[in-house]
């Protein structure tokens, strides 16, 4: 007999930390081995109050706990959002694909990155930067509303910028007095000139708004659908292709992504929304 | 494969009562929207009854999904880890061949390989399905149209076929044989003419079923149809008078849509999982507020591209069985039959359309 799939493992809040105004990164230590592939995703359990569903922020590399990012955007995250250390929580998963790093192998990585979206692309950075020899180049541009919801600050505006191979740019909506970069919405920091598009992928993260109009950008760049990797949110709630919730046409996004190409949902309609 | 004969139902049940929880078609009352179709619901057999039970001409108006994948039930529980319980065996009578179809829909979500749900997997294996004929199709039914037919070949352990004189009974499982062989001071041999008889009420109905449904003949393989007509606006015109009861949902057999909410009882807390249905506004939506499905013509036209095109893309069959359930329960005026017969002549219409701009 399988394992409940159902069943969540126990795990514990062991550290919260202030991200932004609306954004906190969870410390969870989970009682039971627990592996994950860059991108995948846990559906985490307050008990008694709900589930939901996330992509871990920290490198799968660090088997011993892992950060997950979270907005305070509806019931379940405003709960979350209360929780103190020390918490009891539940995590089911990983679940589903996420991004396929040796396929990106010897290419220049293109990171196009918005608010809470630099989550999953944390976990994405701190795995590529490991072994940053691999790929060509690790091209960054991230965007906030203002520079206080930046997230990961002190690694994002510190050390990350000043590694080998890796070009970072950023941007904001709205730039307040010590802002000396770009001002406006993530897309105008885009330039075709960024990377050799022949030999590079895409990967964009970020408000729905944000991840169409920056994927719009990108073929009009000349990119292959192929080569954009989408990381798509929707309401995973078995995280086993079952329940329904997350459907885009055939696909469920729990099992078969949450990572997609644009190429296997571009013929799909409101995928956006 | 083997067959026996028995004159009175009662004796047979009354056996299978005796080894386990027996469930058999009770007739009901008429629906709201009387179509005309008999409605039977299931309920305990009772062995103390003197009369004999009702043979149902149709399948039940319940799906037998409840018997699989109950409408709620406890998933998981805090802190301690929680399993399936071991459950007793139980039979039911009078399921037809759209219901062991649909169980073969339900197997191939619950029971894939990679994600087992276990509690679907505890009934499943538990389950004696005793099937039954079909005589005198229902106004909704239209099995015939989706690959189906009045009576079961396959799926069931044992399969009842009502003739003159009595019922022959056919083995389709070891478990079926097994019960047969225990019991075999219950049967006879089958009388002469009986299988005669038997395949001549299933030529009948089977003409009747299509004598019913002769309207319904598609332009083009039901998938073809559904992705050459996505940008039709027949799904928004039939949703206008879809009142969002979701008993379409709830009825169908194949539908198993379902969510997972936890609660907070005296001394644990539980993880539930519970029918939901992909026609209420909010199914889709995530907590930032998008939805993808927030028109209802949208939600109507995932619903028929899950059963007649996404499903069959990732299964390689149709997720309709063409009970006509949700055509029996449905509260406004969508007839499931109805907009696919539309599709067909928008396809058919476009077809002209484009051969005259081809000329």
């Amino acid at each position: 007999m399988n394992r409940n799939l159902y069943q969540p493992i126990n795990g514990r809040i062991t550290d919260i930390i202030d991200e932004s105004p609306t954004i906190k990164t969870f410390v969870i230590v989970p009682e039971e081995k627990f592996k994950f592939e860059t991108g995948q995703f846990v559906e985490l359990t307050l008990p008694g109050e709900g589930e939901a569903p996330f992509t871990p922020s920290s490198s799968p590399a660090d088997t011993e706990k892992m950060d997950i990012t979270i907005m305070k955007a509806g019931r379940m995250t405003g709960l979350l959002h209360e929780c103190k250390k020390g918490q009891k929580v539940g995590i089911r998963g990983p679940y589903g694909n996420g991004y396929t790093v040796n396929d990106f192998v010897g290419k220049e990585v293109y990171i196009v990155g918005g608010g809470v979206g630099l989550a999953p692309i944390r976990s994405l950075f701190l795995t590529l930067i490991d072994r940053v020899k691999d790929f060509k180049s690790v091209v960054c541009r991230f965007g906030a509303k203002t520079p206080d919801d930046f997230i990961y600050k002190n690694t994002l505006f510190g050390h990350w910028q000043k590694i080998d191979g890796v070009d970072i740019k950023l941007t904001v909506d709205e730039a307040n007095g010590q802002w000396k970069d770009n001002v406006g919405v993530v897309t105008t920091i885009l330039q075709p000139t960024d990377v050799d598009i022949k030999n590079a992928v895409a990967v964009v993260c970020g408000p729905p708004i944000m991840m169409k109009f920056a994927t719009m950008k990108l073929l009009e760049f000349g990119f292959a659908p192929k080569d954009i990797y989408l990381s798509m949110e929707k309401n995973m709630s078995c995280g086993v292709g079952k329940c329904g919730h997350c459907m885009i046409g055939k696909f469920y996004v729990c099992k078969d992504g949450p990572v997609f190409n644009y190429e296997q949902l571009k013929d799909y309609p409101n995928i956006w929304d | 494969m083997e067959t026996v004969f028995i004159s009175t139902l009662k004796p047979f049940l009354d056996a299978v009562a005796e080894q386990m929880d027996l469930y058999v078609p009770k007739k009901a009352n008429q629906g709201p929207r009387n179509t005309g179709t008999q409605h039977y619901v299931f309920s305990r057999y009772d062995p103390s009854a003197s009369t004999e039970i009702e043979f149902n001409n149709i399948r039940a108006c319940t799906p037998v999904k409840e018997f699989l994948f109950p409408l709620r039930e406890l998933a998981a529980v805090f802190p301690e880890s929680f399993e399936p319980e071991d459950i007793k065996p139980f039979a039911v009578f009078g399921l037809k061949d759209c219901d062991l179809r649909s169980i073969e829909i339900l197997d191939k979500v619950f029971l894939e390989d990679e994600f087992r749900d276990p509690f679907y997997v505890t009934r499943r294996e538990k389950m004696f399905i005793i099937s039954s004929d079909c005589f005198e199709p229902g106004e909704s039914c239209f099995c015939n149209a989706m690959d189906g037919q009045p009576y079961a070949e396959s799926g069931f352990d044992l399969n009842v076929s009502q003739v003159k004189d009595g019922f022959i009974i056919e083995v389709g499982s070891q478990k079926g044989k097994n019960f047969i062989d225990k019991n075999a001071q219950l049967f006879t041999d089958i009388p002469e003419d009986a299988l005669a008889d038997r395949d001549k009420i299933r030529t009948e109905t089977k003409k009747q079923l299509e004598q019913n449904n002769a309207e319904l003949k598609f332009a083009a393989p039901i998938r073809d149809m559904m992705s050459e007509t996505q940008d039709t606006d027949i799904y928004d015109e039939e949703a206008k008078t879809c009142v969002e009861c979701q008993a379409c949902t709830r009825v169908c057999p194949t539908c198993h849509c379902f969510y997972l909410y936890d609660t907070k009882q005296k001394d644990y807390f539980g993880k539930m999982k519970m029918w939901d249905s992909c026609m209420r506004m909010s199914y889709a939506q995530v907590a930032g507020g998008a939805n993808p499905r927030k028109v209802l013509g949208d939600r109507l036209k995932h619903r028929l591209m899950h059963k007649f095109a996404y499903f069959v893309d990732r299964y390689g069959v149709n997720m309709c069985v063409g009970c006509g359930r949700c055509v029996d329960a449905e509260a406004g005026a969508i007839d499931i039959r109805k907009v696919l017969k539309k599709l067909s002549e928008e396809l058919k219409g476009k077809g002209t359309k484009e051969a005259k701009v081809a000329k």
